[in-house]
């Protein structure tokens, strides 16, 4: 589903120039829930980036679906976004002024579905994070694990088949996290969601099929926990 | 590109919805100052040229006025002119003048005049002269070796301390005038009038059997007739009626006259009232951007998030151009309120000028539309162009500054 050979990532020119990706290389094959892990400057949420298509690589190929997305031009790298993958912030990135309900429902318009055919789709991902009840509030009126899952809801609601999450329990406590993780696993698990997520957290590897370790850019460890 | 617009309309509701109140209702202040701005002078330089053009048919033209053939001196048998033109359908009134050059004499001062002579009686419905003695009273049917001075000339009226006038003459008083063909004759002044304007108040009036005496003139001649007509802005079609009744002489419309004496000052006011409009609409152009610019900016963060997840730039783009409008229009409706608000109180309370003549602002539907267009398509630009500059840096410059 997704290849990644010797991707490399810097910023800078000359002296300046930092490195925060150095040649990795990985396979991750479609259903599975990978955790990518390290410490921070290692490179991770660079990668996540670059594969979310929000960044380009300086070097290397990657392979999303069989297509070489690494030189795709903007406007078809927008589509992608829209229609492949799903891309779930640390910080939420919800748009303030719109209801949940709206902030998963402009992307479904986006794709073109009639305004209800977009409501019904939000109601239905919200559902799945079980905030159906809660459409017509605004992020404000959220609290931070609600935030978390509207911005899941917003991710699936287009049935990507990749989920990107860039450390989505970053800010939550415990169980906001727990609920976060739990809405993942039920995704991966129930629907064979593809789901790559950052984290720090070592407890968070109990949910997920591998871990992928970076340091320093480099790929260091690659484990795989359970046979899926 | 309908899904763009649909995503736009609903990014620019959502935002105009929940947004901050304050915020934009203080944005739709200063865009209604804007618009005021742009619509405010330019009616008060329409006020006074409709002043001055007023004075014109009030005075000198009429609404339509008959001239003397090429170098003709007078118009040859006027009363059959006037008999053509009295019989037009939709003339109200028409009356013959002489004007001849001349000085006037008082107490060893002398003035450089033209006396217009004219038919008292049928002034009443041709011009404001009769009505705009301030001392005295106005010629009359009977009115010989009577005559009637301009209150600047007089040197009682606003003005005299620019002009040469003859020192405080009064009604009563005894006046020399000689004629350009030199002849000399005493008047009576028998009244001062007061126009407020140059035109007239610079100028005298006798009988029109004065000036016919005075330059041994027979077979009712005329330097001009001036008519009144029933409905205003006829005048074109008024004209044409008058030369199908066999007039041979040149007919004017007050306008076509005005134009060429009026021309230098329209072009001075229109000159102040183009570059007002020009300097308004830059500075409206420029608040306009920097508004939307910095109400942009506030939401670059939220550029690059509807990017990240896959809302196409140009719906991004759209959704600002949207907004902006909004905003726009909103600035337009409260600044055609504060405007009328303006026009209400300023034709209740005009702007006095030269002491006596009262500027009323004139409402100009066409200066209204084409100002609103002018704002509303400055409002596009002013929303798409910053929109379009934002939603073309990359997403993590947008969302994370780098």
């Amino acid at each position: 589903m997704i290849i990644v050979k010797n991707l490399k990532r810097h910023y800078g020119t000359g002296k300046t120039t930092v490195k925060a990706l150095q040649g990795v290389s990985f396979e991750i094959k479609k259903g599975e829930f990978v955790a990518i892990m390290g410490a921070s400057g290692s490179g991770k949420t660079t990668l996540l980036r670059i594969l979310a298509l929000l960044d380009n690589a300086t070097n290397g190929e990657y392979t999303i679906q069989g297509l070489e997305v690494a030189n795709l031009p903007e406007e078809e790298r927008c589509y992608y976004r829209l229609t492949q993958v799903g891309y779930i912030f640390q910080d939420y990135a919800l748009i303030n002024e719109m209801s949940s309900a709206e902030n998963v429902y402009v992307l479904s318009m986006m794709e073109g579905k009639s305004k209800k055919e977009a409501y019904e789709t939000a109601l239905e991902a919200l559902d799945k994070v079980g905030l159906k009840d809660k459409h017509a509030r605004i992020p404000d009126e959220l609290s931070g694990g609600e935030k978390q899952r509207v911005a899941i809801a917003r991710a699936i609601a287009k049935k990507p088949d990749i989920l990107f999450a860039d450390e989505p329990c970053a800010n939550l406590d415990t169980a906001n996290s727990k609920q976060v993780l739990d809405v993942f696993k039920e995704l991966n698990e129930k629907f064979g969601q593809t789901i790559v997520m950052i984290t720090h957290e070592l407890w968070h590897t109990k949910y997920v099929d591998r871990v992928i370790t970076l340091e320093d850019g480099k790929l260091v460890s690659d484990e795989r926990k359970r046979k899926l | 590109m309908i899904h763009d617009i649909r995503v736009g309309a609903l990014i620019a509701y959502s935002s105009i919805k929940r947004g901050n109140k304050k915020t934009l209702a203080f944005i739709v202040f200063v865009l209604s100052l804007i618009f005021v701005n742009l619509v405010f002078l330019p009616s008060m330089i329409g006020g006074m040229t409709g002043l001055f053009t007023g004075m014109m048919q009030d005075y000198p033209y009429g609404d339509i006025v008959i001239e003397p053939t090429g170098d003709n001196t007078y118009i040859n048998n006027a009363d059959n002119v006037l008999k053509k033109v009295r019989a037009v359908n939709g003339v109200r009134a028409v009356t013959k003048r002489l004007i001849a050059g001349a000085s006037i004499e008082h107490k060893q001062k002398v003035v450089g005049v033209t006396v217009t002579g004219l038919l008292p009686t049928e002034e009443h419905e041709i011009s404001k002269y009769p009505y705009i003695i301030s001392e005295g009273d106005f010629l009359g049917e009977l009115s010989r070796d009577e005559i009637i001075i301009g209150a600047m000339i007089a040197g009682t009226g606003f003005g005299s301390e620019i002009y040469d006038n003859l020192g405080e003459v009064r009604a009563g008083s005894l006046v020399d005038v000689t004629y350009s063909n030199g002849v000399k004759k005493t008047y009576k002044v028998k009244g001062i009038m007061t126009g407020t304007l140059e035109l007239v108040d610079l100028n005298a009036l006798v009988h029109y059997k004065e000036i016919e005496d005075v330059y041994g003139l027979e077979g009712s001649k005329a330097t001009s007739i001036v008519a009144r007509i029933d409905k205003q802005g006829t005048e074109d079609e008024m004209k044409d009626k008058i030369r199908d009744v066999g007039v041979k002489e040149p007919v004017f419309t007050w306008a076509d006259k005005s134009e060429s004496l009026i021309k230098q000052a329209m072009q001075s006011l229109g000159a102040i009232d183009y570059m007002s409009k020009f300097v308004s609409l830059i500075i409206g152009a420029a608040l306009i951007l920097i508004i939307i610019y910095i109400n942009i900016l506030n939401r670059k963060k939220e550029i690059g998030i509807l990017k990240a997840v896959g809302i196409t730039p140009r719906s991004i783009v759209l959704s600002y151009a949207f907004l902006s409008m909004f905003y726009v229009s909103f600035g337009i409706l409260a600044g055609l309120v504060l405007y009328f608000s303006l026009m209400f109180y300023f034709q209740a309370n005009p702007v006095v000028f030269y002491e006596t003549m009262e500027i009323i602002p004139a409402i100009d539907n066409l200066l209204l539309i084409q100002n609103t267009l002018t704002m509303l398509i400055l409002s596009v630009i002013a929303g798409i162009l910053p929109a379009w500059s934002v939603s073309k840096e990359s997403i993590l410059e947008a969302i994370w500054g780098r």
